[in-house]
């Protein structure tokens, strides 16, 4: 599949889940990321925001990706609901904040970063890939991931709560527990027209994506 | 790599008699035991081309550890018990579990946790990246700092929203002498030059 790159100006999304990113019932900011080794790369997974153009498609996206990860454990036999996932919103970043890693003072050993629209397999269009290149330069990767962890959270707006409708009961929700990155709320900018051009692009591109693509990988 | 990334290795150190002129500015403390003599110490650091400021060890471990926040033992304990609990919990995860550490990444990770207690620092807050390592954690407003622990490195970041202030790398096997890493850890945390105390050239001086 070709990878279509992501521009500069355009916003990403980062979803938390419950328990993942808290410590017990506190959110804990470094857990919000979570970098999986490639080789020399590190990646890791966000939404792009022309495929999630509003608040309530991007809830949307973390609500299934709660309710798949329950899925999961449930088919695997091991569902417990003490370790219930919960989706309890999502931070913003732009595809630039992401880019600005390589160049980033004190993080040498990045060779490049970069975030691309790469459709998961479950079908979810909004999927991107972050993903990060290391130089062998035989410092140590895990002290390079901290690194990239606390200026991603650097980077990020938010938090944009949420609770699903299938986590109505759940109380107190973990949703309150989120904090605020140094950079403060994320403000949605856009105009109206944006907006709706943006909505409107979407509801094209997913039928685009779902009549042909989806076919061809069937 | 830029200069905020050093990797702190074994630094020359002199051990100066007691009756040599200090710098201007300087300030003699009384030695920390009665019948010691008072040792100054000149660190040479990573970028040092010309020595760094001289000061009476007294004063370096009575600056390094200035920050400390007043803690009692007991609470101390009880705080690095409830740390030893998470690194256990973590190690015993499920074999498929993605948070799972490896055994040697528990080990040095008990190991750099007792040493932080012993140099009284406050308990961290715990995460992991996965199997191969643990990240230690400690902020305040506007500062982090991060100690990722691998099994054979340890890695110090310390950052602002703004950007990274520092990053030290220390080898694991260091650890068997955690005077050289732990006041170095606390000096860089202080944006003070790194500063470790050979114990070989302490001896000479008995």
């Amino acid at each position: 599949m070709r990878y279509r790159r992501i521009p500069d100006g355009d916003n990403l999304f980062r979803h938390s889940v419950y328990p993942v990113s808290f410590k017990g019932p506190r959110f804990q900011s470094a857990k919000l990321w979570r970098l999986i080794d490639d080789q020399m790369s590190v990646v890791t997974s966000v939404a792009w925001q022309r495929y999630v153009p509003t608040a309530r498609h991007v809830h949307e996206y973390g609500c299934r990706l709660a309710l798949a990860r329950n899925e999961r454990k449930r088919s695997e036999g091991k569902y417990q609901d003490s370790s219930r996932q919960i989706y309890c919103g999502a931070y913003q970043l732009s595809a630039r904040a992401v880019r600005a890693l390589a160049e980033t003072d004190g993080l040498g050993e990045i060779a490049s970063a970069n975030v691309v629209h790469r459709i998961e397999e479950n079908g979810e269009i909004a999927h991107a890939e972050l993903k990060v290149t290391l130089k062998s330069t035989g410092s140590d990767v895990e002290g390079t991931k901290t690194a990239i962890i606390d200026r991603l959270w650097n980077a990020c707006a938010g938090p944009m709560a949420h609770v699903c409708e299938c986590d109505v009961d759940v109380a107190p929700h973990p949703s309150g527990h989120l904090t605020t990155p140094p950079s403060g709320q994320y403000l949605d900018t856009r105009s109206y027209l944006s907006c709706l051009w943006f909505l409107i692009g979407f509801h094209i591109r997913s039928w685009y994506w779902r009549t042909f693509h989806r076919q061809r990988a069937l | 790599m830029s200069a905020a990334s050093n990797r702190v290795r074994l630094q020359t150190l002199v051990v100066l008699d007691s009756g040599l002129e200090l710098p201007d500015g300087a300030l003699l403390s009384p030695p920390i035991a009665s019948d010691a003599q008072p040792h100054r110490l000149f660190a040479l650091s990573a970028d040092s081309s010309s020595a760094t400021t001289t000061k009476p060890e007294s004063q370096i471990l009575r600056t390094t550890f200035s920050s400390v926040p007043i803690v009692s033992n007991s609470e101390l304990r009880e705080e690095y018990q409830e740390l030893g609990v998470a690194l256990g919990e973590l190690l015993a995860m499920d074999a498929g579990d993605e948070w799972r550490i490896e055994k040697p990444v528990y080990y040095v990770a008990c190991h750099v946790a007792a040493e932080l207690m012993d140099y009284q620092y406050p308990a961290p807050e715990v995460f992991t990246h996965g199997p191969k390592s643990v990240v230690f954690n400690w902020s305040n407003e506007s500062t982090n700092l991060y100690l990722t622990v691998s099994a054979d490195t340890l890695s110090a970041l310390i950052s602002t929203p703004q950007r990274i202030q520092r990053r030290i790398e220390f080898p694991t096997k260091q650890l068997f002498d955690p005077g050289l890493i732990f006041p170095a850890l606390r000096s860089a945390q202080l944006e003070q030059p790194v500063v470790s105390i050979d114990k070989a050239a302490s001896d000479l001086d008995d």
